[in-house]
């Protein structure tokens, strides 16, 4: 399917979006409807290190990850829940692992559904090995490996996803020198160039095999700009800039929509909240229970429009309470019959109320993701969609600047001011044309380390 | 939407409360130097080379290093230390240093001394190298050769790498668990081979339980903590010593 660019907002405003409910819901084997109205848990077991070692020890490993998540579900009488298997590097690189540990785990939520009625999914996210400055994107061996193994799980899995990596190399650079210029080469240029060439192939694939195309994610930029940024006392990077970056990757992953992925969206793309506003599909978010991953400041707001809510991942382990996917599932499940109950008894407005205003001004990374602001970027972008990827993403970028500097509640440190007003500076003084943009990176960035303008077609 | 208009008693924003200010100090009395140390304080890596070249008139290559490029990073590095900047600051002051020190090189015909020799790599299977380049970055800016081995890097590759420049230290960054596995293979390999050397390992998931559990390893839990501890290899300290002031 050709790429359809995104010119109409599915929703009117940000108040229109809820936890729960998508414009358009996807319905996965086994009868769970995201986005029908109610939020589902979505658990990500990693495997430990060493059980990589061989097929047999990984598929041992994810055998009892997603199985004690599933047993955890009818142990406490949670509904339904959708298990994520993030690949690692050995189960992308051997297609047939990826593909075996998929169908391992359908068979398990198969047995579940008959036993008990446990209405379960499975996503499968195989890895991007492909490091845009060491391979070729579209030729390496690597590339080769990931397309072999989106037909390989998706024979099996109700959902699959990926963590794409165009123009990364562009935008490690530019990240560690504030250069908003870069990022928005990297991620809104590069990353969606990529995208296009990487999602109309994976759609294809799914529709082979029905399953389906759920989404991508940002995760390998403007999550590393989020992280990077940090917590309140860090200064590694500015909390705005990877405000920035984050509406730049909006535009980015809005591509795989437009291509033919129907959501449900992938977890660790924060960019989400946008996205929603945006296409209407449903989408995974996730925040606190994401802790034992990482940390963040958008922990409940995140959480405020979500379909499925997630924990990132957590490595396979024992705890006093049972292993860690057990644990993770259980909670995940209780934040989604919290979220659920208040659905029910009419209390939805006021909960979202709640979870935005916990986190709306703890940064401005959050601000720009309460519902409204992510209305309004996705605004911007859309409106910009038809001109250019790179029109559409400046757009989103300004849009989130504006936010972040006209909202007297959002008090910014001096550096933080400082870097935002140069940030917002450099992006006006862009050239208004892609082509133009485009030239002016080739040359700039030419020596960036292994930086390859044909691996985009450029 | 209702909105709280005060949010005290929700969070507390630790940023606004502890800011801290500052400004470069003058580094020299030199009005020359002293123009060029600026160049490298506000990281202008290309206002720098007509000054650094105007300067080459009437100056030695190694005072322009020693007592305007370097001096000026070293008030970066201050600046940094104590809260005033964040590391893209701190990246932009390098790249400035660099494009000086890379114009007196060719003045002098010959490269300046280094401090010592590091090795730094991501770990086979990972390409999340960010963190490796943040340290390549800090350590080239306090004056370490840095033998940049990249990322998905094989165990053997490293330990070649080792034996070739004899580094007083090593590195490691990894982001899943599933790669760090490589780290006590390459540290097994480099105690056979007699290079005892402290082996830095760090990023992503990688925790101090598990580097301390080899030998030669010793956890980093930040980037910036990587120019100080290449200090501290380079003035002889062991892993064992490195360890116990690092870790624990």
């Amino acid at each position: 399917m050709a790429r359809k660019k995104t010119t109409k907002m599915a929703y009117g405003s940000g108040a229109e979006m809820m936890f729960g409910t998508a414009k358009y819901p996807v319905t996965t084997k086994r009868g769970i409807e995201i986005g029908g109205g109610f939020v589902h848990p979505e658990v990500v077991p990693h495997p430990r290190p060493g059980s990589e070692k061989t097929m047999k020890t990984l598929l041992r490993e994810y055998e009892k990850a997603n199985g004690d998540a599933l047993e955890r579900m009818v142990v406490v009488g949670h509904p339904t829940l959708q298990v994520e298997n993030e690949h690692v590097f050995q189960m992308t690189h051997n297609p047939k692992w990826g593909g075996e540990i998929a169908a391992q785990t359908a068979k398990q939520m198969d047995d579940y559904l008959e036993k008990y009625g446990l209405k379960a999914s499975y996503r499968s996210t195989p890895a991007d090995l492909r490091k845009p400055d060491m391979h070729h994107m579209r030729t390496s061996d690597y590339t080769m490996d990931i397309l072999e193994s989106f037909k390989e799980v998706s024979k099996y899995a109700d959902v699959v996803s990926i963590e794409s990596m165009g123009g990364k190399e562009i935008f490690d650079h530019a990240i560690i020198r504030n250069d908003i210029g870069g990022i928005l080469f990297g991620i809104g240029v590069l990353g969606a160039i990529d995208m296009e060439w990487m999602w109309d192939q994976i759609v294809e694939i799914c529709k082979k095999n029905n399953c389906i195309p759920g989404g991508d994610t940002n995760c390998s930029e403007a999550n590393t700009a989020m992280f990077m940024a940090g917590g309140m006392i860090s200064k590694d990077v500015p909390h705005v800039i990877a405000a920035l970056s984050r509406a730049i990757s909006a535009s980015r992953t809005m591509v795989a929509y437009e291509c033919g992925a129907t959501g449900p969206t992938k977890d660790c793309a924060y960019e989400d909240p946008i996205i929603k506003a945006m296409t209407g599909v449903p989408i995974s978010t996730e925040g606190k229970v994401s802790a034992c991953a990482h940390s963040d400041l958008a922990s409940n707001i995140i959480m405020a429009v979500c379909d499925l809510w997630s924990n990132e991942a957590v490595e396979y382990h024992d705890m006093f309470g049972a292993t860690t996917t057990s644990v993770f599932a259980e909670i995940l499940g209780y934040d989604a019959a919290m979220l659920n109950c208040s659905l029910e008894l009419g209390y939805q407005e006021q909960m979202k109320e709640i979870l935005v205003n916990s986190d709306m001004y703890r940064d401005s990374h959050s601000l720009i993701l309460a519902p409204d602001n992510a209305w309004d970027i996705g605004n911007a972008i859309v409106s910009n969609r038809a001109k250019s990827n790179y029109a559409s993403a400046r757009a989103g970028a300004i849009k989130a600047g504006q936010i972040i500097q006209g909202d007297a509640k959002m008090k910014l440190t001096a550096l933080e001011k400082d870097a935002l007003d140069k940030a917002m500076k450099d992006l006006d003084a862009l050239p208004d044309a892609e082509g133009d943009f485009i030239d002016q990176c080739l040359d700039k960035y030419k020596d960036v380390k292994g930086f390859n303008p044909d691996s985009y077609g450029l | 939407m209702r909105y709280l208009d005060d949010f005290s008693n929700i969070f507390k924003r630790y940023d606004l409360d502890g800011e801290v200010t500052g400004e470069a100090r003058e580094v020299s009395k030199d009005a020359t130097l002293q123009e060029i140390a600026k160049f490298v304080v506000e990281g202008d890596d290309e206002g720098i080379l007509p000054v650094v070249q105007k300067a080459l008139g009437s100056k030695s290559p190694i005072d322009i290093i020693n007592d305007a490029l370097i001096a000026g990073m070293n008030e970066v590095s201050r600046l940094w230390d104590e809260g005033v900047y964040f590391l893209p600051q701190v990246i932009l002051s390098s790249d400035a240093m660099n494009v000086g020190i890379a114009e007196c090189e060719a003045k002098m015909g010959k490269s300046m001394d280094r401090k010592s020799t590091v090795v730094t790599h991501t770990a086979e299977g990972d390409i999340h190298d960010i963190g490796q380049v943040i340290v390549n970055a800090l350590l080239n800016a306090n004056g370490y050769e840095v033998v940049d081995l990249g990322a998905d890097v094989p165990v053997e590759k490293v330990v070649a790498a080792c034996k070739e420049h004899k580094p007083v230290m090593v590195t490691g960054t990894a982001l899943m668990t599933t790669t760090m596995t490589a780290f006590p293979k390459i540290a097994h390999q480099l105690e056979a081979a007699g290079l005892a050397i402290p082996f830095i390992c760090g990023g992503g998931a990688v925790c101090e339980e598990y580097v301390t559990g080899y030998d030669l390893g010793v956890w980093g839990k930040e980037a910036s903590q990587a120019p100080e501890m290449a200090e501290d290899a380079t003035a002889g300290e062991s892993w064992e010593s490195m360890r116990g002031k690092w870790n624990g």
